[in-house]
């Protein structure tokens, strides 16, 4: 008994230091930053005042933030919707067995290894009027006189975030799919096929299924993500036009870096944790679901 | 049970590292993630070889060519061992990483080069020296431009923050080969400007060009509310209502693309070295005309401003980037000697030799600058002919700007009235005054 007490206290021991720097870097700003969303702090106005919920109550009054949240509820929600669907396309593709089947496979990883910002800095001059990609290949193969300007309008701006940001990411997603779709036996789609399954009823009756959970444990990471990102386009419109493409990230970022309302920046950070806590436990219960 | 409890671990890590970069003490004391990052930059390059310096300069000219003959030749004159970080090239996050690293007490730098809109931001916080007695002593003050000192870089305590590093104007380009062409050979009024704008605009080419995206938009709203003889500060000005009707009638009317909601000065410029626009106005001395081989007097160059007000006056913004002192630095005494340089006849001449910065010393400029310099006379006919004056700017800078270029591009687009512009415009000006 005094053997085992003795070693708990060593392992403990050893794990305090680490335990002491985690607490440092991520309990402290935890509480730093919930602390500070009770406080109205403007750093450039020398401003240190406890403000109670004022922040949270302007947050839901703030027409940035409302435009900010509107937005980031139709980027996360079409961006998933489009990386579910197309996902699973491309990992079916991916699944085809063909030459260059492997080359294929590690090549389609690089957009998502790149990172957003150099991505969303390229996308600003591709979707430029005069000088962009898309245009050019329009104005080449559809129709000679197309002249439209992306960014700036609400929708097409908006629309081109989203498309910037499946091409980033949706191989990825895909790769991982493909991932439980070759844990799926071959035996299945042959006994399938011998009882005259047709190809659309492997997919729909075997295929789907036995992938359903892994993309659903997927969704969760990959819709966080959505919630988080700022730097697509903070580097592609800077939130613009006007405020319309400025997703909940970025506002926070620039209350907190740029405009330094750094409590008003807290609080809608806590709302965002909280929200994206919500997220998560809803998922789990339909995991849950799903298994049962 | 156990994966929901994972599941929400890892949300919770991954909300804790957004929620972290907000956790920054407001006393100034606890480093956020930006300033980590620039210590981390810092102490990087100061341990490159282990290097014994005197100062470390953060500086935007490192991507210049000739960045180096210049610090070299700054090292020569002050005997200073000088440690440089490149500032990012990107404006919002070169502004967001020195806003972190002063606002955090951030000694790893001690001169920051900053430009009208950070010094506004600035200069009454308490995180920058004042240099009265040190540097901008009476006899080198007076050699600035007076306006531009006051209104920019002097505090409400009367502290003069920085040393202006070179004398910018928001000058007029015009495309002489378009002028020739059209037939018009000056743009002087009004009526010049309408002409021109009608000959030159086609659908492919504008008479007009700018870049409106609206962190950038902010200096053509001022200048044109400025020539049409208004006040930035009071939008119930009449003139003011005039400026914004006549910028929304260029894009109305076609003669200025709609396009450029989109644009900085990265996308403005090559479309003004493609022929693409007849004027526009532009800081510097055109260095990006001059890399294209479209600098000269029959291709781009400056012009006179014309005169769009009833009163007859001609109206100027003039810009600089300022050299500034850290508060927290530790290097005081070398960061003084390295401005004392920056001020003096040298420190102006080395910024004009290597990276074609104008003088910001008059005197200066009329010694070191050769008469054969066209900007030389421009410059000079802009001091004397047009109201210089320093771009109009409140503490919360960046989000008055932001907030003002984000309904200008909302009154274009025809999303709100003009009246409704004028509205939210003034009170913009209360909030953030």
């Amino acid at each position: 008994m005094k053997n085992k007490k003795s070693i708990l206290a060593a392992a403990w021991l050893l794990v305090i230091p680490v335990l002491s720097i985690r607490a440092f870097t991520t309990l402290y700003p935890i509480a730093a930053t919930i602390r500070n969303s009770f406080f109205d702090i403007k750093l450039l106005q020398g401003k240190n005042e406890f403000c109670g919920i004022k922040n949270y109550i302007f947050a839901f009054r703030d027409p940035k933030v409302l435009t900010s949240i509107e937005f980031t509820v139709i980027f996360v929600a079409a961006s998933m919707i489009l990386h579910i669907m197309m996902g699973v396309i491309l990992a079916l593709i991916l699944n085809i067995k063909f030459k260059g089947q492997r080359f294929l496979r590690t090549i389609i990883l690089i957009p998502w290894a790149m990172p957003a910002v150099v991505i969303g800095m390229a996308a600003k001059w591709g979707f430029n009027n005069d000088y962009g990609l898309i245009n050019d290949l329009i104005r080449r193969f559809i129709n000679p006189d197309f002249n439209y300007s992306w960014l700036i309008y609400k929708n097409s701006a908006r629309f081109a975030v989203i498309v910037m940001d499946l091409w980033k990411d949706l191989p990825f997603f895909a790769i991982l799919v493909l991932s439980g779709l070759q844990f799926i036996s071959h035996d299945i789609y042959e006994a399938a096929r011998v009882d005259g399954a047709s190809g659309i009823q492997c997919f729909t009756k075997i295929t789907l299924p036995l992938i359903a959970k892994n993309v659903a444990t997927l969704t969760i990471p990959f819709t966080l993500w959505r919630l988080t990102s700022f730097d697509l386009v903070y580097s592609m419109t800077s939130g613009g036009p006007g405020e319309d493409t400025a997703l909940i990230a970025y506002r926070i970022t620039m209350e907190a870096f740029t405009n330094l309302n750094t409590g008003y920046a807290a609080a809608l950070a806590v709302l965002l944790f909280i929200v994206m806590l919500i997220f998560t436990s809803l998922n789990m219960r339909l995991q849950t679901k799903m298994a049962d | 049970m156990k994966k929901k409890l994972i599941g929400l671990v890892l949300s919770g890590a991954m909300g804790a590292s957004l929620l972290a970069g907000c956790g920054a003490s407001s006393g100034g004391a606890a480093a956020g993630t930006g300033a980590a990052g620039a210590a981390e930059e810092a102490e990087a390059a100061l341990s490159q070889g282990d290097e014994e310096y005197d100062l470390t300069l953060y500086s935007i000219q490192t991507t210049d060519p000739e960045f180096d003959q210049w610090l070299a030749d700054v090292e020569a004159g002050t005997g200073l061992n000088i440690n440089v970080i490149a500032a990012p090239t990107d404006s919002d996050t070169r502004q967001q990483k020195i806003t972190t690293m002063l606002s955090t007490g951030d000694s790893s730098v001690d001169i920051i080069e900053i430009n009208d809109e950070m010094s506004t931001t600035f200069k009454n916080s308490g995180w920058l020296v004042g240099l009265n007695d040190t540097v901008m002593t009476e006899d080198i003050r007076d050699k600035f431009a007076q306006g531009y000192v006051k209104q920019m870089i002097t505090s409400n305590d009367g502290d003069i923050i920085g040393v202006p590093s070179y004398a910018g104007y928001l000058a007029f380009w015009v495309n002489q080969e378009i002028l020739d062409e059209v037939g018009i050979e000056s743009i002087n009024t009004k009526e010049d400007f309408m002409k021109y704008m009608e000959a030159v605009s086609d659908g492919s080419r504008y008479g007009y060009g700018g870049s409106w995206e609206k962190t950038y938009v902010f200096n053509e709203i001022a200048q044109f509310v400025n020539m049409f003889g208004g006040d930035y500060y009071d939008w119930t000005n009449p003139a003011n209502k005039e400026a914004m009707e006549f910028m929304h009638d260029l894009v109305k009317n076609g003669y200025t693309p709609l396009d450029q909601l989109a644009d900085k000065y990265e996308q403005m410029n090559p479309k003004a070295n493609d022929g693409k626009y007849g004027c526009w106005f532009m800081w510097g001395l055109g260095t990006d005309y001059a890399n294209a081989g479209m600098l000269g007097e029959d291709k781009i160059h400056q012009a006179m401003v014309p005169c769009l007000s009833e009163d007859g006056q001609r109206y100027i913004f003039t810009d600089s980037w300022s050299y500034v002192l850290n508060a927290a630095s530790e290097h005081q005494d070398a960061a003084v000697k390295f401005l004392q340089f920056a001020a003096g006849k040298d420190g102006m001449e080395a910024g004009y030799k290597y990276f074609d910065r104008y003088p910001a010393r008059a005197d200066v400029a009329e010694e070191v600058v050769p008469d054969t310099d066209p900007t030389k006379e421009m410059y000079s006919q802009y001091a004397s002919e047009c109201n210089v004056m320093g771009r109009p700017m409140l503490p919360q800078t960046m989000e008055f700007i932001s907030a003002m270029g984000t309904i200008f591009q909302s009154y274009v687009r025809d999303e709100i009235t003009v009246d409704d512009f004028l509205k939210q415009a003034q009170g913009y000006v209360e909030q953030y005054q």
